[in-house]
């Protein structure tokens, strides 16, 4: 998921634009890390030495490791711990943006220092497993609309970024989310969530986008708008629901329930109090997921 | 596995879960008779008119919802084999599910492994 929080902060900071930034997460799932970002991810090279090394390899046929280990960069047992090391998947992203040509190493280390800096992850490594960072960085999306930081709006964005993931793709990109009091509807589904904290869910997109979207949620090629694409939005819709649902059951005991998905193809969405749009941005278009409290 | 003559009631109000739960069982069964329904109360009506071997039943549907339709099937028929294939799965809906007689609950998004267990332990033997 920090892929996705890195391209937000990217983009948020002007550092690359929105093609730029497809181009290299469409490459996220046939990249594989290099040597140098895990070193350089590590702090035990900087970017400077690893750029040294990546061009002493062009005229050299010896890997990356032997040629650090001979400048005095790395020594081997540091070699093979980096060989085996879990790299956090946001430096992949990084390198591909590298190799890309749109920063250097250089910019990419100063880059995730100034992300971790705003982030507020001064002690924190950014790995897979670290659920504080993760909140951490959630928290931030509802700061920046403005939002109160609660437990459960927390767990409702974490569960939809994974559902994203897991669902539709990881080469999506959060957009800034805002708070408004209406928003036009587009085409989307809404479904309404049940219980002591009742709230309206809606997906949001153009036709084009739903097909899209759909297709990648069916698994299928769909090339027009028709039922299954609707249903496909709905589907994804309600699954989310249903996993955010069973975990503030098994969280809390409470029980809480879900209404059928509905269509709704124009108007206005609003809610008692307001509403908090989460745009995400595909390849294939903008998706705004949205909450009505 | 030859299931010809078995009739599978797939009860959703979604189009698509409803096709890919027919494409899952049409991947490791030939022969089946479909009926398809878009919510609790078409589930109950099928289910006396066609009396199907199997049902699959989603829980939140307009309408009537999955439990009410299963226990109204269950009382007609208290021998009706009833599959919940749900995304809420909460313990809650789970308990009440197997108190009202359903033989199994599946969390969407299913694994096409648990039709194809299902299919063979429910139609497999008959």
């Amino acid at each position: 998921m920090f892929t996705q929080f890195l391209g937000n902060y990217l983009l948020r900071k002007g550092i690359v634009n929105q093609d730029q930034l497809f181009t290299a997460m469409s490459k996220l799932s046939q990249s594989h890390i290099k040597l140098g970002t895990i070193a350089i991810s590590e702090g035990l090279m900087t970017a400077n030495e690893v750029d040294e090394c990546l061009y002493v390899q062009t005229r050299e046929n010896k890997r990356f490791g032997e040629i650090a280990v001979d400048r005095g960069y790395l020594t081997d047992d540091q070699v093979s711990v980096l060989l085996s090391h879990q790299t956090p998947d946001y430096m992949l992203l990084g390198q591909i943006l590298v190799d890309d040509g749109i920063f250097s190493y250089e910019e990419l280390e100063r880059i995730i220092f100034d992300y971790k800096n705003d982030s507020e992850l001064y002690d924190l490594s950014l790995d897979i497993e670290n659920q504080d960072a993760v909140q951490t960085i959630l928290s931030k999306f509802f700061l920046i609309a403005e939002m109160q930081v609660t437990e459960h709006n927390i767990m409702y964005l974490e569960l939809m970024f994974n559902s994203l993931i897991r669902f539709i793709g990881e080469d999506f990109t959060p957009l800034s989310p805002m708070v408004v009091d209406e928003f036009p509807i587009t085409f989307g589904v809404s479904q309404a969530i049940l219980g002591d904290r009742e709230f309206i869910s809606h997906i949001d997109c153009d036709r084009e986008t739903a097909i899209a979207f759909a297709s990648r949620y069916a698994k299928e090629d769909f090339t027009e708008f028709n039922e299954y694409t609707v249903a496909a939005l709905e589907d994804f819709l309600n699954l989310h629901n249903g996993l955010y649902i069973v975990n503030v059951s098994n969280d809390t005991s409470k029980d809480i329930a879900l209404e059928p998905p509905v269509v709704t193809e124009d108007g206005v969405l609003c809610g008692a109090e307001k509403c908090i749009v989460f745009p995400v941005a595909y390849p294939f278009g903008t998706v705004h997921l949205i909450t009505c409290f | 596995m030859d299931i010809t003559n078995k009739k599978i009631l797939v009860c959703d109000d979604s189009i698509l879960a409803r096709k890919q739960l027919m494409d899952a069982v049409n991947e490791i069964a030939t022969g089946a008779t479909f009926i398809e329904g878009k919510n609790g109360a078409e589930a109950v009506e099928f289910y006396k008119n066609e009396n199907p071997d199997i049902v699959f039943m989603d829980i939140v549907m307009p309408e009537k919802d999955g439990t009410e339709a299963l226990a109204e099937i269950r009382e007609y028929d208290n021998e009706a084999t009833i599959i919940i294939v749900s995304s809420v799965g909460t313990q809650e809906q789970l308990k009440k599910a197997i108190k009202l007689g359903a033989k199994d609950f599946i969390q969407k998004p299913f694994e096409k492994n648990q039709i194809k267990e299902i299919i063979e332990s429910r139609l497999g033997g008959q």
